[in-house]
Order: C-alpha cells, then structure tokens, then sequence
C-alpha cells in the first residue's frame, strides 16, 4: 500500500489475533469493520439453508476482506472465517469509508482488488463444479501452503471438508491416499506438505491459474 | 457411530468414524462420500476405481454393508447401496 494512503487508514488501524474457526461476517451482516490479513488467512463461503458450505474466495496479505466499505455500506455476501490462524489488521468500515471518499487512490485500490478477486471466485466456482476432490484437495493444500508460506498448516479435516464442500469421511479417505504415497503427513489438527511436486501432478490447472492470476500482487492493499 | 473403510487390496480407513443416527443414514453418507470421491475422476489418485470396493462397520469392527465403488458410478441421489 503506498505509504500516503497507509497514512491516512494508520490512525484508525489496530492490530488483533484471531485463532482458526473464528468468524469475522455472518452472511447478511453489515460490514462494521475492514479486516487486513497480516499473517492470518480467511476463507469466504457461501452458507446454505440446509447448512452445507464451501468456500468460494480465500484472502492474504495480498488482500483484504469488507474493502467495499470503501464506497458506501455493505452487507456480507459469505461467511468470513479465518482458516489460518494469525494477525490481522483491522479499522472500523466507518472510518475506512470517511477516509475513501477523501482519497481516490483507496477507491482505484479497491478497484483494482476487486478485479482480481472477481477472477479468483470465477476460477473457484468454475473448478468446484467441474473437478474431482482429490485435484481440488491438493489445489487447496497447495494454495494455503503458498499464501501461509509454510508447508504446515494447522487445519482440521473437518474444517478442510467445509472449504472443499465435501464429506468429511472424503477427505479423510484422499488425505489417507495423499499419505500412503509420502505426498502429506497428517495429525490431529495439522497437515504437513511433504512433496509439492506430488501435489502439483495431483491438481487441477486451476492452481496454475489462479497463482499467475495473484501474481501481480501490485494492487496495493498489502499494510 | 460408523466406520468407513475403502478397500483395493489395502484399506483406508475414515478412522475417526462419522455420527450418525442409524444404518439408513450410513448407507447415505456411504452413497454420497462413493459419489464425491468419483466425481470426474478417473480412479483413487491414478489408481481406477473398478478396484475399490467400500465397506461400512460399526464400532465393534462388523462390517454391516459393503459395495463396489462402481456400482454408485451413475447412481442418482438419494440411492443407497443395496447388500
């Protein structure tokens, strides 16, 4: 983020830990506050009637979740879970709105992000209907791996099964397969990347995608 | 509490097991995870899936159902495997 804009938005930052599981937005929600990922990660999934879920958006450091507070007040579309535990910048969406329609370069950050993010949940929604778990398993793992910058991601399987919208018993059934062949190892509450290569001949090409897609991670939100 | 083992040759096991109200629902969740695990995929991970079979046990290791995975390939929803 250009540090004029980081200006402007610092006074009203603060910065807070959140552990896996906790819930920034209920679906319908008024966006009260602007959430930057730090070192944490959050998921965005749309919630059935029934219950069932999946994730349709994941957001870094390279983004941000409630930025279009900038221009007026917004609901949540999804649900805004963290799905990898850590720090996250945060600032009331009424001072990151006040701040916005003083300064144009929010607005085109937002702008910017949007279009991005726009193509992330295409490629998402795209990838979820047409390939198998296994390919969209290891898509994922591959994908959280990067954005957390480490090979061990402290996640449950449960919690896998609702990023994925699947079973549990299926995830448990492919992380079984994934570790027979040394590609994972996995315990209670941890899965640890052991062959990436492994993972990447298992995935869908929508991991390639959606990596060159972020790639021009200039789009200025990171704090 | 059910257990839901995958067989071809070797097991995997869903260890932990699922909850789940009766052997009706069993059957469901078995239908359903044989279906989700199929979905555009050609096998297990490379391996085809006319080798697999899956198999439902209570807590005390009995197997109450079992199927080959292929049986449910075009299956609709709300199908369960017959034993």
């Amino acid at each position: 983020m250009p540090s004029e804009t980081l200006a402007l938005l610092e006074p009203g930052l603060k910065e807070v830990s959140a552990s896996s599981g906790t819930v920034f937005l209920e679906p319908g929600d008024f966006i009260d506050q602007v959430y930057f990922p730090q070192s944490g990660m959050i998921s965005l999934l749309v919630v059935t009637s029934d219950g069932d879920m999946i994730e349709t958006s994941t957001v870094g450091r390279e983004g941000a979740v409630g930025l279009h507070r900038g221009f007026g007040a917004r609901r949540s579309f999804t649900r805004a879970t963290v799905q990898i535990p850590g720090r996250f910048s945060i600032i009331r969406a009424h001072t990151f709105h006040e701040v916005s329609l003083a300064d144009t370069s929010i607005r085109e950050m937002i702008a910017r992000y949007t279009e991005v993010l726009w193509a992330e949940a295409q490629q998402i929604a795209a990838c979820n209907a047409i390939h198998s778990s296994a390919s969209r398993l290891c898509r994922w793992l591959l994908q959280s791996a990067d954005r957390a910058h480490s090979d061990e991601l402290p996640l449950t399987q449960e919690f896998l099964a609702q990023m994925l919208g699947v079973r549990r018993t299926t995830v448990t059934l492919l992380a079984q397969e994934l570790q027979k062949r040394s590609t994972i190892r996995y315990s209670r509450g941890k899965i640890v990347l052991l062959d990436r290569k492994a993972l990447e001949e298992c995935t869908c090409e929508c991991y390639h995608v959606l990596r060159y897609e972020k790639l021009p991670l200039k789009i200025g939100v990171t704090i | 509490m059910f257990y839901f083992y995958l067989r071809d040759g070797e097991d995997l096991a869903d260890v932990d097991g699922t909850e789940l109200p009766d052997i009706d629902a069993a059957a469901r969740h078995a239908a359903t995870v044989a279906r989700e695990l199929m979905f555009k995929s050609d096998g297990m991970l490379q391996r085809d899936w006319s080798r697999w079979t899956m198999s439902v046990r209570d807590s005390a290791g009995q197997e109450l159902l079992s199927f080959a995975l292929v049986d449910f390939m075009e299956a609709r929803s709300g199908d369960r495997p017959v034993n």
